[in-house]
């Protein structure tokens, strides 16, 4: 009977494929291993474990297998879609051959790194009147996945099952508060920043540590100064009631032999100083108004939260400038003294460095073109703003760049195999015209600002960059430039390649020591607005990346109308491999 | 508040009214932009139907405004002139302040008129557009010292609470400016009116400066609040804003149609009424045009 004959073998064979489905997905999930400390302090070469995959901030991968001579190569190994709209800016965690996301409806899922297939997946019910959006980043410490969300909660899920350990809420979401980035964990300790803290919610936000099993908050620590204090009288003499901003809004990074968090808080808020009260300045001889934490790095003692130092950027910014982003940890020579750095950057593009034992300012690196700052003290890092540029009620000033900055969320990293820093930064100014903005009770939100973005006056058309920085020397070492902005963080390899995405929907690749674009993929579902990531699954190396309209520079469509995105906001994870 | 056809010829509007809302041919381009830059998005947007029921007219207050008391007896109104029945959606939430993107999922659901906004120019986005005001109210220094009847009575020294960014507020810091260093009063901005008035009353600040009818709704609300009066502004000269409805900006034949409207019920008294049954702190209209 040739008739049974095909039926059985068809069953057979459709038997066979789903077990060796199951079997796939149980040998994948069976395999992941709880993340320790150590794993921690140095991971697998083919894990990405937490935002910028290791403590030190870089941002860089060790693999090589996609390496400068095979990257052109390079081809799509498989995608998955993600919840369409709101914004993402999504950072994928992979463990032991499993990519961990967030999706904006806060989704979370598990695959398959190797396959894309679905592992498992939880919802986190966001409330209705809290609107989805992504998360940037999540961690992730022995057998649980520490999300952050939107309605100010952190919960556990086990990393084998999704299965929910604890859900911990951690601040109210009604009066503003809100976690649009992860944590970072060190010590056993989660260490989550708040953002939200505009006109909603007076005092500032904060750094909190929790227990990592159970999410009990054990420190809090204030981004805005209180008390009678040099610091707490740095606030035009407003009372604590009054004082606005200060958001924590980029998880931080650490360094293991202080047990320091280096974290930075972004500015002050309204930005125009004259409504937040920092203008006009106080004839009181006892107060500044430098707002501090306001546009700092803080360090933080993991285990205590003590504020062990603190050093401020730019005192008093009126023009949205943050000095949130990324703190990497750089070990480099300086005058001839090797110094224990962390580097960071603001929106105005300025690169500085400062000594990450003693908080002694060493060095800044300017970038995009800018007229804010007129002079940094080589000593001290204390900048002279150029008076010109600060916004005053019934006026317009002309400011470069624009507030959402010559670079913004976008990660800088930096590749120990150069020593350089890549950077994805975007040339544009603004003209700025304080706006009253209350047209209704409720929705009064804004920056208290109109800024029309207009090219800066010597603009050559190419709006995007990819910047490498020698940090040996500070020195240029190349320089990308396009039309569409850059919008992705940057992502250097061992394998001498750097990759990073633009607004126009293109994933590319350059060598990271001469800047010649290696590859160019097709044009993906969105632009490219997130965190690229590479790690290992079944032996081979993957490059990931996440399709999706997420603000930030994507804010520059005035100047670049050509460009157009698809309705809905569709979000796609994008994987790439070099071909079997 | 029994709801008059003050506006017969408007009657015919509900005919056009229809037309408006029937399903017609392909949008314009515009219209079909990809959210990228100034559109925002609705959760689950795809699954809003166009509405069916023409016969109404689907407004929205929000208990977090002072007067959407006010705001519902005057779309009320709005409706009847329209010869359209009130649709009335309650926006209730405990968040303290939104952005204002999302208002855009709230009106695609529930509402083709959200009340209460002022009138800025340049201050909303380009996808949605207002009404003409149907009232105009006032920015007002308040105070609990009934030695303080005008803002000269202030000494230099003594700190204003004022809620922050607003028009008044802008105002005031501009005065400000020009005064001599010793002579400015410390100015304390506060997030919301409430805020503001709080100040006054736990001692932070002398006086406060917030939108007359938050000042009305607290009053209405809270007895602590009895003590607080309004001082003369001089010499500032007062602040005052129309209020009116917030449309999705492709609404042009209904904004028409609610700004006629309007018109209609401020000339002939229905909005003052409204706002004298209430004792509520504005004029009907623009009180500039009158």
């Amino acid at each position: 009977m040739p008739g049974m004959k095909s039926l059985f073998m068809l069953s057979a064979l459709a038997f066979g494929v789903c077990s060796s489905y199951a079997m796939a997905q149980d040998s994948v999930i069976d395999k992941v291993t709880p993340v320790t400390d150590e794993m921690l302090l140095n991971p697998p070469d083919g894990d990405w474990l937490m935002w910028r995959r290791t403590y030190n901030g870089w941002g860089y991968s060790p693999l090589d297998q996609i390496n400068k001579e095979n990257v052109g190569d390079l081809q799509l190994a498989w995608a998955w879609g993600m919840t369409p709209g709101g914004r993402t800016q999504e950072t994928p965690l992979v463990h032991d051959g499993v990519i961990y996301i967030q999706n904006s409806t806060h989704l979370i899922q598990a695959l398959n790194g190797a396959t894309g297939e679905l592992i498992w997946e939880y919802q986190h019910e966001l409330p209705d009147d809290v609107s989805p959006n992504g998360v940037r980043s999540k961690s992730i410490y022995e057998d649980k996945l520490i999300v952050s969300t939107r309605d100010g909660h952190l919960i556990a899920l086990d990393t084998k099952t999704g299965q929910l350990v604890w859900d911990q809420q951690v601040v109210n979401k009604d009066q503003g508060f809100a976690f649009s980035s992860g944590s970072i964990i060190a010590n056993g300790v989660i260490v989550q920043g708040t953002t939200g803290c505009s006109n909603a919610q007076p005092g500032g936000c904060f750094f909190t540590g929790h227990d990592v099993n159970t999410g009990a908050e054990i420190w809090r620590v204030h981004t805005i100064a209180r008390g009678d204090t040099p610091e707490g009288n740095s606030w035009n003499g407003i009372p604590l009631e009054s004082r606005h901003g200060a958001s924590a809004w980029i998880a931080g990074s650490y360094d293991p032999d202080q047990k320091l968090i280096f974290a930075g808080v972004g500015q002050p808020y309204p930005w125009i100083a004259e409504i937040s009260g920092l203008l006009p300045k106080s004839s009181d001889p006892n107060v500044t108004n430098n707002a501090l934490y306001t546009d700092s790095t803080l360090a933080i003692d993991v285990k205590t939260g003590e504020l062990k130092w603190y050093h401020q950027y730019l005192p008093n910014d009126s023009l949205d400038l943050d000095y949130v982003y990324e703190r990497l940890l750089i070990d480099l020579p300086f005058n001839g003294q090797d110094r224990k750095m962390v580097v960071t950057s603001g929106k105005i593009g300025i690169i500085e460095a400062i000594d990450r034992t003693t908080g002694e300012w060493l060095w800044a690196k300017e970038t995009v073109p800018q007229n804010v700052v007129l002079s940094i003290d080589q000593k001290t890092g204390e900048k002279t703003i150029n008076p010109e540029v600060i916004p005053h009620i019934g006026q317009t000033t002309f400011n470069c760049p624009a507030d959402p900055g010559g670079r913004a969320w976008q990660a800088t990293a930096y590749s120990p195999r150069t020593q350089t820093l890549y950077m994805p930064t975007v040339e544009f100014c603004s003209n700025t015209t304080p706006q009253p903005l209350d047209p209704g009770e409720i929705y009064v939100s804004g920056g208290r600002a109109t800024f029309a973005r207009v090219p800066t006056p010597e603009s050559d058309g190419n709006i995007g960059q990819v910047r490498a920085i020698k940090l040996t020397d500070q020195t240029d070492s190349w320089m990308y430039r396009q039309h569409a902005p850059v919008t992705s963080s940057t992502l250097p390899t061992a394998g001498g390649v750097v990759f990073v995405g633009t607004l126009d929907r293109k994933f590319m690749a350059f060598d990271d020591e001469t800047g010649a674009v290696l590859w160019t993929s097709g044009s993906l579902s969105n632009s490219l607005e997130s965190f690229p990531v590479s790690y290992s699954a079944g032996g081979k190396q993957y490059i990931a990346i996440v399709a999706n309209w997420a603000s930030g520079l994507g804010r520059l469509q005035s100047l670049t109308p050509e460009i157009k995105l698809p309705p809905n906001n569709p979000a796609t994870l994008y994987v790439f491999a070099l071909p079997d | 508040m029994p709801v008059t056809f003050v506006f017969p010829r408007l009657a015919g509007l509900v005919l056009a009214l229809t037309l408006a809302f029937c399903p017609a041919g392909p949008r314009p381009l515009a219209a079909q932009e990809p959210e990228f830059f100034d559109i925002p998005y609705a959760p689950g947007q795809w699954n809003i139907g166009r509405r069916l029921d023409v016969s109404q007219l689907r407004y929205c207050v929000d208990t977090r405004d002072a007067d959407w008391e006010v705001a519902a007896a005057i779309a009320d109104a709005v409706a009847g002139a329209l010869l359209l029945e009130p649709n009335r959606y309650v926006v209730e939430s405990s968040i303290v302040t939104e952005d204002i993107t999302r208002i855009y999922a709230i009106m695609l659901e529930h509402c083709d008129v959200h009340m209460g906004f002022k009138l800025i120019p340049g201050g909303l986005p380009n996808w949605v557009t207002l009404t003409r005001p149907y009232y105009e109210a006032n920015y007002v220094f308040v105070a609990t010292d009934p030695a303080l009847n005008a803002l000269s009575d202030v000494a230099a020294t003594r700190p204003i609470a004022a809620t922050m960014g607003t028009s008044a507020h802008l105002r005031l810091v501009s005065y400000l400016t020009a005064l001599p260093r010793e002579s400015r009063w410390p100015t304390y901005p506060m997030g919301s009116n409430d805020l503001s008035l709080e100040s006054v009353l736990n001692g932070t600040a002398d006086v406060a400066l917030v939108w007359a009818p938050s000042l009305w709704a607290k009053q209405r609300k809270d007895p602590a609040y009895a003590g607080f009066h309004v001082i003369d502004p001089a010499p500032l000269p007062p602040t005052a804003l129309g209020v009116g409805a917030l449309l999705l900006s492709d609404q042009t034949f209904l904004r028409t149609a609610v700004d006629e409207a309007i018109d209609a019920l401020v000339a002939d008294g229905t909005i003052q009424g409204i706002l004298d049954d209430f004792g509520f702190p504005a004029v009907a209209g623009e009180a500039a045009a009158q």
